[in-house]
């Protein structure tokens, strides 16, 4: 700043001088360019929102899900007793619709187990997303780490759920059983009675 | 040659200036240095990769079996002559710059040197750390087989339990319901672009300040040149030397490790099926893990109809970010207004350094929880182990530097 600079500045003490308000100016028009790019990312929308369901309704088929007969229908036959499986509704293949059926005695399954969702041959179904962190759980009929008796186990946190007591959690982080899927025997086939129990997977921790 | 490049740039001022920068010297202020190269490797392995990694999690049909291209895309580099060791070099260099940057910053807490005036460095240097996760998790997704898919799932459930904007921030992020199509090329960007942009920016950052303020020195120069100046070796041409050293020492570590020691083989785990495989996360995660095994489902606070602080959002994200968060204000713990440039003995800061060792053993244990179901450990053991042996790792630690015991 020369000599003639500065006299000119405290010749004019009341106003407000130029280069404060260039000063503000840059410094308004930098946030808000700053500010206009980041918004700019609000307004890119996410591809799919949610994984979409089809409801699963009476009557519809379970297949297998997995294995060699990948797409057969399930009959009584195709699972014998200590046996378990993945399934899909028919036609309804979608992720969230993912069962495990398996076999067991029908003695064995007590309350809070919905008796009437189990057939009298002793099949069972459940959703087989995890209600913790959404991953597939497993059906061990044999012992497993400290679990001497058949159950349902999600490999990604070891929660550990009772398949005769309603899927109720006996270990790990998950804070729900898991849904359980109606099912009925006809013409020898497993069909679905109606759709699952509960909401499927983890939810969301709010809207 | 250099005369004509010296009166266009003025070399002999910038070599005044910059070469003749003195690094004081002692055998732990190497840490930081191998964490660069790392660094450095892993962008030169990750430009090689880029040649022929397809970012679509497409489904393709190759000789009757189906794959993602992305799948695919690494069957083929592991095809090509080096392309399996440069794969592997790769994923052992984002090993060894997270192990090289905690064992820096456990020198850097150790010693003292995170107190007045290396504040800022310490918070910039937290920042660096987070991204470097941020790049190894992201990282982890670009294959797309079975491992990929769950691990990288997990993620997005653990950003989809925040209360009110967990669900918009998770499917910003991951562009949509992971696995959606769109996620992969994101994540992709993700790992290629914006994290190595902003670690590279982070790291200059780094850089910077610590040339501005020096380096702390081992505290017998002190005494050899007195309190206010720094007794080493020049940058060039000794410390030049001695990082070269490092530098190919790393690599030469790095090309050993993946040559024996194969990580992360897509194959073994093969492309995404219905069923979840048995996964770990990576030891850097493990101690979240631990966490989230830790929190009883019974833990559960109702905000409204909709949302509720649940126990994978308290696992996930508010625990570890309370830990992370004590951490990075580590140096605003002290009110002292002394500059500290020497390297403090721990006696001056006998909490302060009590409580490293106890988050030091808080980390151990808590990874040793994520293989609790495997040791046959019941939970409620952990439960306790978490909250007793830190505390025990205290009070020794403790005892130790006071030596209350000695007459």
């Amino acid at each position: 700043m020369s000599e003639k600079d500065r006299k000119l500045e405290s010749s004019c003490e009341a106003c407000v001088h130029r280069r404060k308000i260039l000063k503000g100016l840059i410094g308004v028009a930098g946030l808000g360019a700053s500010l206009g790019f980041l918004a700019s990312f609000g307004t890119i929308k996410p591809e799919e929102k949610k994984k979409g369901r089809r409801k699963i309704n009476k009557g519809d088929k379970l297949v297998f899900a997995v294995g060699d007969m990948a797409n057969k229908v399930i009959t009584v036959d195709s699972l014998p007793v200590g046996k378990g499986t993945l399934a899909y509704p028919k036609g309804k293949e979608d992720h969230d619709n993912l069962i495990l059926l398996f076999h067991a005695k029908y003695d064995e399954f007590e309350k809070p187990t919905k008796l009437k969702f189990v057939t009298k041959e002793g099949f069972a179904a459940y959703s087989a997303i995890c209600t913790h962190m959404g991953c597939t759980v497993e059906w061990y009929p044999n012992k497993q780490f400290s679990f001497n008796f058949p159950h349902l186990f999600c490999p990604c946190h070891q929660s550990v759920f009772d398949v005769f007591h309603g899927a109720k959690v006996l270990a790990g982080p998950a804070p729900r059983p898991l849904p359980q899927l109606p099912i009925m025997v006809a013409n020898n086939e497993i069909v679905a009675a109606g759709d699952f129990d509960g909401p499927i997977g983890p939810l969301p921790g709010g809207k | 040659m250099y005369r004509w490049l010296d009166e266009r740039l003025n070399l002999e001022r910038f070599k005044k200036k910059y070469l003749s920068k003195v690094f004081p010297v002692h055998p732990t202020f190497f840490f930081g240095e191998i964490a660069l190269f790392s660094f450095v490797i892993l962008v030169l392995t990750g430009i090689y990769l880029l040649f022929s990694y397809v970012p679509s999690s497409e489904i393709v049909t190759v000789g009757g079996k189906k794959m993602p291209a992305s799948y695919y895309s690494i069957l083929l580099i592991n095809k090509q002559p080096l392309g399996l060791i440069i794969r592997y070099v790769h994923h052992w260099a984002a090993h060894l710059m997270i192990a090289a940057l905690i064992l820096h910053m456990a020198r850097v807490f150790f010693t003292g040197s995170f107190k007045k005036p290396r504040e800022i460095n310490w918070l910039v240097g937290m920042i660096l750390f987070t991204l470097a996760i941020l790049a190894g998790f992201t990282g982890y997704s670009l294959p797309f087989d079975a491992l990929s898919v769950v691990a990288t799932g997990i993620g997005y459930e653990i950003a989809n339990s925040i209360p009110y904007i967990g669900h918009a921030i998770a499917n910003f992020f991951f562009n949509g319901h992971f696995p959606a199509s769109g996620s992969l090329p994101r994540l992709f960007m993700y790992h290629v672009v914006l994290l190595p942009a902003l670690l590279s920016a982070t790291i200059g950052l780094h850089m910077l300040i610590m040339i501005k303020q020096k380096h702390t020195q081992p505290a017998k120069n002190k005494e050899i040149v007195g309190p206010d100046k720094i007794l080493g070796i020049p940058l060039y041409p000794q410390q030049i030397s001695l990082m070269l050293f490092v530098f190919l020492s790393t690599t030469a570590l790095l090309f050993f490790m993946a040559s024996l020691l194969p990580v992360h083989n897509v194959e073994y785990f093969g492309p995404p099926t219905l069923q979840t495989p048995m996964v770990k996360p990576d030891w850097y995660l493990l101690w979240i893990y631990g966490i989230i095994k830790l929190i009883p489902g019974s833990w559960n606070i109702p905000l409204s109809a909709t949302a509720s602080i649940d126990p994978e959002v308290i696992g996930g994200v508010i625990a570890p970010g309370i830990i992370l968060t004590i951490i990075a204000l580590a140096p605003f713990f002290y009110k002292n207004d002394e500059f500290v440039n020497h390297l403090e003995p721990v006696s001056k800061r006998p909490i302060g350094t009590s409580l490293g060792v106890a988050f030091i053993v808080l980390f151990i244990v808590l990874s040793f929880t994520g293989y609790q179901a495997e040791l046959n450990i019941p939970i409620w053991v952990c439960r306790i182990y978490t909250v007793v042996l830190p505390i025990i790792a205290f009070v020794i630690t403790y005892l130790i530097i006071k030596k209350p015991f000695r007459s």
